[in-house]
């Protein structure tokens, strides 16, 4: 069964000793359910998240065709409560953080110049635990009986318990949400060693690229905040199954515990959405502006400073809950802001004088700026505890969230898949179709979310599935589904893109955007083991500096005796 | 490789002393006890690490000046091309999950399942 092959380097060539034979057609299913192959599994990991997109997204539009005008359109409040429950859980653990482990697991063996992850058959365990978690979180949703799970995408205890949320849907997603986390611990764990342990000669930690950085940096906060949900997720089950009273407080437990145990994930859980799409602009912004990053060592601080700081304020989320030191908590939160404001400094530095190309990616980059900004100056506003007290449980929250994870991940997401398709299929996306997703998806987005500010000011409360007719919420509810509407023209368009981009198959080349990682320096698709040869590596740009040697910095070519 | 150390070291150096303000200043359990463990884990690891000294196979990551051909003749790793264990472990364990919620008669066979899939695992590894 198992076809193991050692890889030595030798010389300046990574050898499979193992014989690479293309593989028949009709095999091509099993090799995709036995692969270890860090490529595939990463194509695997974007491509099922991606599908857990489509399904979140069918979600979403439902409930903004349900809320577009007064009254009731299309369905109850209990399919509401079950919509936003399957839609957040979707989005947030099924699509955003595994696409981000998708573009890892395709990325950082390249980017680091290793022939594969660490651990292969981890990392493919990893693939199949967050499958399989997925499936049982739809099942929950959808297929089970005596009802799905309309919890709420936190599961607070004592709602979730078997009293007032009866059926196995809660039980399924609860499963589901604990292989999902194992799933990421395992991942991390990989990433963290493959990092530090199989990166090429002369790739020092400080000449990593800063995709692979954040990263690792990502992978460390999982293995710090899944561990205690992972727990709290257990306690659960056993609350709901086994008769314990972990979070019950009719048996004495302490629901409060669950809250503490559950945003002690729930916030690093942010970053770890958000950072590798930091990563993933952060090497698309100087690629296209024609310059180095600006600022790499301060970029790399900023990050492990977002990275210790974030595992400090998961009770931002339960300032009213009364029992939680608030001010250490503002004070923590507003802190996170100052690295996250150092890394618009070194865009907008990387960018400044630059010959700025407005190629796909980098318009997405450009997007992912300014939704994110907006996303990030509200989240200093909630950060101050009397300001969270007055619009808590608001849409006002509702549309930070979104201006960060769908305004920021997404955009990344978007910009990731223009920049690195040509690496992975070997194809080129098309620039005018392109450009359209990327209008729909701005305008779509800027109009579904931003009118939820004012609702939200306006005092109307998120989770509910109708509204008076003269509260004011009537023309930015329909604005806002307006939007929704426009946000799926655009997906729609990108899934037209790539099927002729199949279809119609241009030719990308090896580097076609002149980039500076070493994934350039190979083929587009890369071999299996990545590499025919390892260019030396001198810089954070081994691949500009083997395609331009007569600009490679006087710095470089020096002994750097601490670097 | 020592950049590496050096950052668990000061992971675990921040965490324990995050916990230990956060401790003072609200004296709420959970919350110190997340943080504590959040520095000695990267601790524990570093720990390790430290004692038992740096592979030299692998100093060339550190060394700025290293060529491709530095490691020549040293193995990188080992990887298996295929296996279709993890699917099975993974079958196993959503069965095992799945008895605590539609009854435990689904327990052994999902137990059987993870313990067949955990030996072929464990026959197939090269070392």
């Amino acid at each position: 069964m198992a076809h193991a092959a050692t890889v030595g380097v030798h010389g300046v060539t990574a050898v499979a000793e193992a014989p690479i034979v293309a593989e028949p057609r009709r095999r091509r299913p099993v090799s995709w359910l036995t692969t270890t192959d860090h490529k595939k599994i990463g194509i695997a990991y974007c491509v099922t998240a991606f599908c857990f997109f489509l399904i979140g997204g069918t979600l979403a539009d439902l409930m903004r065709a349900e809320l577009a005008e007064p009254g009731r359109q299309l369905l109850t409040p209990q399919t509401y409560n079950g919509l936003f429950t399957i839609h957040g859980i979707v989005m947030i653990f099924l699509f955003v953080a595994p696409f981000g482990v998708g573009f890892a697991n395709y990325l950082i063996p390249l980017q680091i110049g290793a022939p594969d992850m660490a651990f292969p058959r981890l990392n493919a365990l990893s693939y199949w635990f967050y499958l399989g978690g997925g499936t049982l979180v739809l099942l929950a949703g959808f297929a089970a009986a005596g009802g799905g799970a309309k919890t709420g995408w936190y599961i607070y205890s004592p709602l979730s318990n078997l009293r007032y949320s009866p059926g196995v849907g809660p039980d399924l997603l609860i499963l589901g949400l604990a292989l999902t986390a194992l799933a990421t611990l395992l991942s991390g764990l990989n990433i963290v060693t493959t990092v530090f342990l199989l990166r090429a000669p002369g790739m020092t930690m400080w000449r990593l690229p800063i995709f692979t950085w954040n990263m690792v940096i990502t992978a460390v906060l999982g293995l710090v905040a899944f561990p205690p949900a992972l727990a709290a997720f257990v306690l659960l089950l056993f609350d709901r199954r086994l008769g314990g009273f972990a979070f019950d407080p009719l048996g004495g437990g302490d629901p409060i515990i669950y809250q503490h145990l559950f945003w002690f994930l729930g916030h690093p859980e942010v970053y770890i959405l958000i950072l590798p799409f930091f990563g993933v602009i952060t090497e698309i912004i100087p690629v296209f502006s024609r310059k180095p990053l600006f600022g790499y060592t301060g970029f790399v601080l900023a990050t492990l400073a977002i990275g210790a700081l974030s595992v400090g304020v998961w009770a931002h989320h339960m300032f009213t809950t009364g029992v939680v030191d608030n001010p250490f908590f503002t004070a923590m939160t507003l802190t996170i802001a100052v690295p996250t404001g150092v890394k618009f400094f070194n865009w907008i530095g990387s960018m400044w004088g630059g010959r700025i190309w407005l190629a796909v990616p980098m318009l997405f980059s450009i997007g992912f700026m300014l939704n994110f900004l907006i996303g990030g100056v509200t989240g200093v506003m909630l950060a101050s505890a009397p300001i969270d007290f007055s619009v808590s449980d608001s849409y006002f929250l509702v549309s930070h969230f979104h201006y960060t994870m769908m305004g920021g991940a997404v955009f990344g997401i978007f910009a990731g898949i223009y920049f690195w398709w040509p690496k992975i299929t070997g194809y080129l996306l098309s620039e005018r179709l392109g450009r359209v997703v990327f209008v729909f998806l701005f305008v779509g987005f800027n109009l579904t979310f931003w009118p939820q500010f004012v609702v939200g000011l306006r005092g109307m409360p998120r989770r509910i599935v109708d509204y008076d007719t003269n509260l004011g919420w009537n023309t930015p509810n329909l604005v806002s589904t307006i939007g929704a509407g426009l946000l799926t023209i655009g997906v729609l368009t990108f899934l037209v893109d790539v099927w002729t981009s199949h279809r119609r198959r241009t030719l990308a080349g090896d580097d076609p955007w002149g980039g500076y990682s070493l994934e350039w320096a190979t083929t587009s698709p890369p071999p299996e083991r990545n590499f025919a040869s390892l260019p030396r590596i001198r810089s954070e740009r081994p691949a500009f500096d083997l395609h331009h040697p007569d600009l490679q910095p006087v710095a470089a070519a020096e002994p750097k005796a601490n670097r | 490789m020592r950049y590496a150390l050096r950052y668990l070291w000061c992971l675990g150096v921040f965490g324990l002393g995050l916990g230990t303000l956060y401790w003072f200043l609200s004296y709420e359990v959970v919350g110190a006890v997340a943080l504590w463990f959040f520095g000695f884990m990267p601790l524990i690891v570093a720990t390790w690490w430290t004692l038992r000294g740096t592979d030299e196979a692998l100093s060339a990551s550190d060394d700025p000046e290293a060529r491709p051909q530095d490691r020549s003749g040293h193995a990188v790793g080992s990887f298996p091309l295929v296996t279709s264990w993890p699917v099975f472990l993974a079958m196993g364990v959503i069965v095992i999950g799945a008895s605590l919620v539609y009854g435990l008669i689904l327990l052994p066979a999902g137990a059987a399942l993870f313990v067949w899939a955990i030996i072929g695992l464990a026959r197939e590894t090269p070392d």
